[in-house]
């Protein structure tokens, strides 16, 4: 009766056929168990503050014997720095017990996340880097770090009154200061003092100049500018910059708020023109969308094809290995369209990088705001300077030799010469866009789409994120 | 048996008779000695269980995300139904997407097939006319080279070639300027829209024809000499042999190799990421995982980013059963019959 006849099947029930066929089924499941796998899943998680009592030289009530862990992003900086920072923390007054662990990460990002959704974040966080999370899905995550520069360094001094100017703003959002940005960054354009000194050229003031200056780079068959596929977008800032600095601040702002027909702005238009004229006559060296970027930084820095680079300040330390002996790297402000601009030559887009953050689910808050003062602190700002050199928030910490870099000595010049006429701006970091827009502008300095293509491109970049309700907007006055 | 006319297949209401149940039970019982339980436990619970938390489980916890708006760094999301899966469908850059992979599901796995089943056909049946039917001369040094790119790891191949294909310094226009073909100089292979994909998908093809060439070398192997000697005592040549007696007899390896091909086509992450991480030249080698990847930590939407590996899953789901499908109208279920 139950002892039914078997099929009469030569395979067995798990014939080889169907045992294919299953693993196909579970192989062609993969990619759905995928983007999972490289995720995980939300739980709560309660905040753990354990604070102690506060008071002027323990502001943030850390206690002593209690562990902190930070982790930071490995990146052109490195991260011994912060592990400097720890041991001025425990050579104070009753933070001797502390135990610090510092971890490097290059993938903040993916490495995190899985910790975010569960809700055990570390104390500190250098939340930068390719890998960086986007403040837009954190910033209601994480602590106001408005008390660590209401507080004294261990100099005695309050922190707030030794920095930069627009040191706060740079990591405000939603009117909430959360990002503590670090590293002083400045955005110019960067050239060989020698190579200019040989040839008899200077850096070039506006657009017109700098045109001239290609010509007479083809004289000598170099190329005025060079490109990476990762690091187009670089142009893009510098024509933001130069566009800024002609028309004022409208010019960002409508940027930043999204703005439909906001890079159709006669200033963004005048620049976009000239550098189209500059990929018609060939001034970039060709090819920069299929070459790697520091292969094509090199090109500058060591192979001296092309006179100008448009960069950020991290240029000198990241192509220390790759540059040229003698090449004296020297910045000097991005250029204007006319001799008369809105603002001021000399103005930069300067801001603070390398974004600390305390999530407010850490374990010890305190820990992490407490090494942040120590950064803050006049010993660790002038290690950090002198070893990376690159300016912190912190003034004053460049000697007049600048350590022996002229790149560093010209920063230093330029954030003087500025004074208080800098600005900033967060739209394509805040959303996360520079990956789509990288797209558009390789192909606008390959020669393949005009100024018109890429306005078109960029406004519907922009365009897109303005009309997606799922995305928390940034509104910037 | 006495109640031999109760067959489990009865549907009487009321279920067989106490006596049968109780004699059913202790037959289950008896049969329930040690080695058997842990046998079962060890084969079958302990696999069941893998599977279910490792495969069921996160399978349906992605389908949940896809219908959320989680960014992946919260505790909270809400349900918003289906409304990523519709803002994929006006999504221009995933549907853009979609195509490259589509594209690359169709190309790659045909000219790999191709190229490998060519190989593995004159290593193991090109040689001498006369004797024992045998690969031509130094078949085996063929077979372990074209084999030596598979045993490189994928990140490594497409970093290897990122630098080949460099504008400037790169081998391929090395050699290429070198020959006189100046109008490459500086040619981005991977930079220009026309040249990025089948760039790309020659680093894939190259990357993989050495594990499907060992793969039906093996197939061949296995099939019985006599029908070869047959085949070519009724006076066939080589390529007939090779199209009309081999291909129809290695049928269900060209099936599975083309279907693990299709699946690494529509993947391609690895490769893709390590040529052009920004998607390419107008996007045109912009895979779904790079944009997964993206959305998911650049832009800190995990929901929508599930939305969209939910339909890579169905993309590859239906890339199989289409292959499958091909496969059986085309002369798979004749042998079928027979088999």
């Amino acid at each position: 009766m139950t002892q039914e006849p078997r099929q009469p099947d030569q395979h067995g029930p798990f014939g080889r056929r169907t045992f294919l066929r299953g693993a196909l089924t579970a192989a062609a499941l993969v990619p759905l168990a995928g983007p999972l796998a490289a995720c995980s899943s939300p739980s709560g998680g309660g905040s753990g503050s354990s604070s102690g009592p506060k008071s002027a030289t323990n502001p943030f009530g850390l206690k002593d014997g209690s562990s902190v862990e930070a982790v930071i992003f490995n990146g052109g900086y490195g991260y011994d720095y912060v592990t400097f920072a720890t041991t001025q923390v425990k050579k104070q007054k009753g933070f001797e017990g502390v135990k610090f662990k510092v971890s490097p990460s290059t993938q903040i990002a993916q490495e995190l996340q899985p910790r975010f959704a569960g809700g055990n974040p570390p104390d500190l966080i250098d939340n930068s880097g390719a890998g960086i999370i986007g403040f837009n899905t954190i910033a209601d995550q994480l602590e106001t770090l408005d008390d660590v520069f209401a507080a004294d360094n261990y100099e005695g001094t309050k922190i707030e009154d030794t920095l930069y100017p627009n040191a706060k703003a740079t990591g405000t959002y939603d009117g909430r200061f959360v990002g503590l940005n670090y590293v002083m960054t400045l955005y110019a354009v960067w050239y060989s003092a020698s190579l200019f000194e040989e040839n008899g050229w200077t850096p070039p003031k506006t657009w017109d100049e700098a045109l001239d200056l290609g010509a007479k780079a083809k004289a000598k068959g170099k190329h005025l500018w060079v490109w990476g596929k990762e690091a187009a977008t670089y142009y893009r800032t510098l024509a933001i910059d130069s566009a800024a600095k002609e028309g004022g601040d409208e010019v960002r702002l409508a940027l930043e708020n999204l703005e439909p027909k906001a890079w159709s702005h006669p200033a963004i238009q005048g620049v976009f023109k000239v550098l189209g004229e500059m990929v018609k006559q060939q001034m970039f060296v060709p090819g920069g969308a299929g070459t790697q970027f520091t292969a094509a930084q090199a090109k500058w820095s060591n192979d001296q094809q092309a006179l100008l680079y448009a960069s950020g300040s991290w240029i000198e330390n990241e192509m220390k290995k790759a540059t040229k002996s003698g090449f004296k790297m020297t910045g000097f402000p991005e250029m204007t369209l006319t001799d008369n601009p809105k603002m001021p030559y000399e103005s930069l887009r300067a801001a603070a990088g390398e974004g600390y953050i305390v999530p407010t689910k850490a374990k010890n808050p305190a820990g992490g705001k407490e090494i942040l003062r120590a950064m803050l602190s006049k010993q660790a700002a002038t290690n950090f300077t002198k070893t990376r050199l690159a300016p912190t928030i912190v003034k004053g910490t460049i000697p007049s030799d600048g350590f022996g870099s002229t790149a560093l000595l010209s920063q230093s010049k330029m954030l003087d010469a500025a004074g208080s006429n800098v600005f900033n701006y967060q739209f394509y970091d805040y959303y996360g866009l520079d990956a789509d827009q990288l797209v558009v502008w390789n192909s606008f300095l390959s020669g393949h789409t005009d100024v018109a293509g890429l306005t078109k491109g960029m406004q519907e970049i922009s365009d897109k994120v303005a009309n997606d309700s799922s995305v928390k907007k940034l509104k910037i006055t | 048996m006495s109640t031999a006319s109760t067959t489990s297949s009865s549907g009487r209401s009321g279920g067989p008779p106490r006596a049968t149940v109780r004699r059913r039970l202790a037959r289950w019982r008896a049969r329930l000695t040690f080695d058997r339980v842990s046998f079962m436990l060890v084969f079958l619970g302990l696999p069941v269980a893998i599977f279910v938390v490792f495969v069921l489980i996160p399978v349906c916890e992605a389908l949940f995300y896809s219908l959320t708006d989680w960014t992946g760094f919260s505790s909270t999301m809400n349900v918003v139904g289906f409304a990523n899966f519709s803002k994929l469908a006006h999504d221009d850059i995933f549907v853009h997407a979609v195509r490259n992979n589509v594209l690359l599901a169709v190309v790659v796995p045909i000219v790999t097939l191709s190229m490998a089943f060519a190989i593995a056909v004159v290593v193991t049946m090109g040689g001498p006319a006369t004797g024992s039917v045998r690969g031509i001369r130094g078949a085996g040094v063929y077979r372990i080279v074209s084999f030596f790119p598979y045993a490189v790891p994928a990140i490594v191949i497409g970093l290897i070639w990122a630098q080949v294909y460099d504008p400037a310094a790169g081998l391929l226009n090395g050699v290429l300027t070198g020959a006189g073909a100046d109008r490459f100089t500086d040619f981005a292979w991977l930079g220009e829209v026309l040249s990025a994909m089948p760039a790309s998908m020659f680093v894939i093809i190259w990357g993989s024809v050495g594990f499907y060439t060992v793969l039906f070398i093996a197939a061949i192997k296995g099939l019985p000499a006599e029908i070869y000697e047959a085949a070519r005592l009724d006076g066939a040549g080589r390529f007939r042999t090779a199209v009309s007696i081999t291909v129809p007899l290695i049928r269900d390896n060209v099936q599975t190799a083309y279907i693990y091909l299709g699946i690494l086509a529509l993947d391609a992450f690895v490769f893709m990421q390590a040529l052009n991480p920004g998607g390419g030249p107008d996007n045109s080698t912009l895979t779904m995982s790079q944009y997964l990847f993206t959305t998911a930590f650049r832009k800190g939407q995990f929901g929508y980013a599930t939305a969209m590996g939910v339909v890579l899953a169905i993309i590859t789901l239906l890339f199989a059963t289409i292959v499958f499908l091909v496969n059986y109208l085309t002369g798979g279920r004749e042998r079928r019959i027979h088999g």
